[in-house]
């Protein structure tokens, strides 16, 4: 059982176990679908749906299920969530669905979700595991924002598909290809561990 | 309750549970979904042949359908070529408008495309790419001008203008174009399908 309170529970998301920045978990979305800063939300979006229900449904049940099928079990619950999120976006928003493409039905082997069935829901209350499951997703979409919003300023000077960049700048082309992903990505991981460090040291 | 007893009946609850649920969801959008996919295809016609207030499937096997773009009275005024192939990175879809004998181009519209953002994505754009495809001579093979040239105008009938940078993807979407013209060609041969307005079954 978590002994922190229940806004430390919350934040804790945000910073300190950041999902990408810290635990550096789900990194295969987080690096693909980044390009631009509408499809980067609607990952964090669905991510955060699916999550949340997942860690709803796994603490709820947790002592029926015996630990041996526990993966199976949370494998199979997380993959509904994932499916309903999928038909959503495409039954609502196809052109989302259509440049997410294969990243929405890949949630379901997103870490960040399993990890936090394993790590958190299975051994706290439904209430906590709601608190947990919503910091978690607002820190794995900030950091999607922050990155695509990087991305998608230099790499067409637009943000959100507006022009934010006047006409004497020229995109860099890279920073919407994979390898601006990674460039960007551990520029930032570089920033968070200095941030770390320095806080640390002052303490 | 055995363990083992135990570990099926929980799995299978849960299997069932999930399955009548996705069950549901998948009734109450799958609707929507067709509609979707319907209205882009229409979307497309309107667009690629101009003038089109309806349309009608006439032809469909896997990677090509031909639809009929007709005007008021239900005359077919043109034909749209819905055709996909591969391109640079994944596969290209793509509606083609030609008039009635097969002979000219009218406009090109890329609907899906996962090609090179910037480079090969291109291909989506007017200015860049697809303006060059209206009013083509398509009784033979269309053929691209290499290297590229500044103005429409020094292009001949039967040539569209290569994106610089991105000539992969502009032979990908040629080769798709001229294998689906002619595949066509030998539809209207073999009387599958004909501008005559069909009564719609």
């Amino acid at each position: 059982m978590s002994t922190k309170t229940i806004g430390q529970e919350f934040i804790k998301g945000l910073w300190d176990e950041n999902p990408v920045f810290r635990q550096l978990l789900g990194l295969c979305p987080t690096l693909a679908v980044t390009g631009a800063v509408i499809n980067g939300l609607a990952m964090g979006l669905a991510t955060t749906f699916v999550l949340i229900f997942s860690s709803l449904v796994v603490s709820s049940i947790k002592k029926l299920i015996p630990s041996q099928v526990r993966i199976a079990s949370y494998i199979v619950i997380i993959a509904t969530f994932v499916t309903v999120a999928d038909r959503f976006l495409a039954a609502f928003f196809p052109p989302i669905s259509k440049s997410l493409g294969p990243y929405v039905p890949l949630i379901v082997v997103n870490c960040i979700i399993l990890g936090r069935q394993e790590a958190y829901s299975s051994k706290n209350t439904v209430g906590r595991s709601l608190i947990d499951a919503l910091g978690m997703s607002a820190g794995f979409f900030l950091a999607l924002l922050i990155l695509s919003a990087i991305r998608e300023i230099l790499g067409a000077g637009t943000f959100f598909g507006y022009q934010v960049m006047g006409a004497w700048f020229t995109p860099w082309i890279i920073m919407i290809l994979p390898p601006g992903a990674f460039i960007t990505l551990g520029i930032l991981l570089a920033l968070a561990l200095h941030i770390e460090r320095r806080t640390k040291s002052r303490k | 309750m055995k363990l083992s007893t135990r570990m099926v009946v929980v799995l299978t609850s849960i299997g069932l549970l999930s399955g009548s649920f996705l069950a549901t969801v998948g009734h109450l959008t799958k609707e929507r979904i067709t509609l979707n996919k319907q209205r882009e295809i229409e979307e497309a016609i309107i667009q690629v042949v101009p003038g089109t207030v309806s349309s009608q499937k006439l032809y469909e096997e896997r990677d090509l359908s031909v639809y009929g773009g007709k005007d008021e009275e239900g005359n077919i005024i043109g034909f749209a070529i819905h055709a996909s192939g591969i391109g640079f990175q994944d596969k290209i879809t793509l509606m083609l408008g030609t008039n009635t004998s097969l002979e000219r181009t009218n406009r090109l519209a890329i609907l899906d495309q996962k090609e090179t953002p910037g480079l090969g994505a291109k291909i989506t754009d007017r200015e860049s790419f697809l303006k060059y495809w209206e009013d083509r001579e398509c009784s033979e093979d269309i053929s691209l001008r290499k290297p590229a040239v500044s103005s429409a105008e020094e292009l001949l009938p039967s040539e569209i203008n290569t994106i610089t940078g991105a000539t992969i993807s502009s032979e990908a979407v040629l080769s798709i174009v001229n294998s689906s013209l002619e595949h066509a060609r030998r539809l209207i041969k073999e009387g599958k399908i004909s501008s005559e307005a069909q009564d719609v079954n």
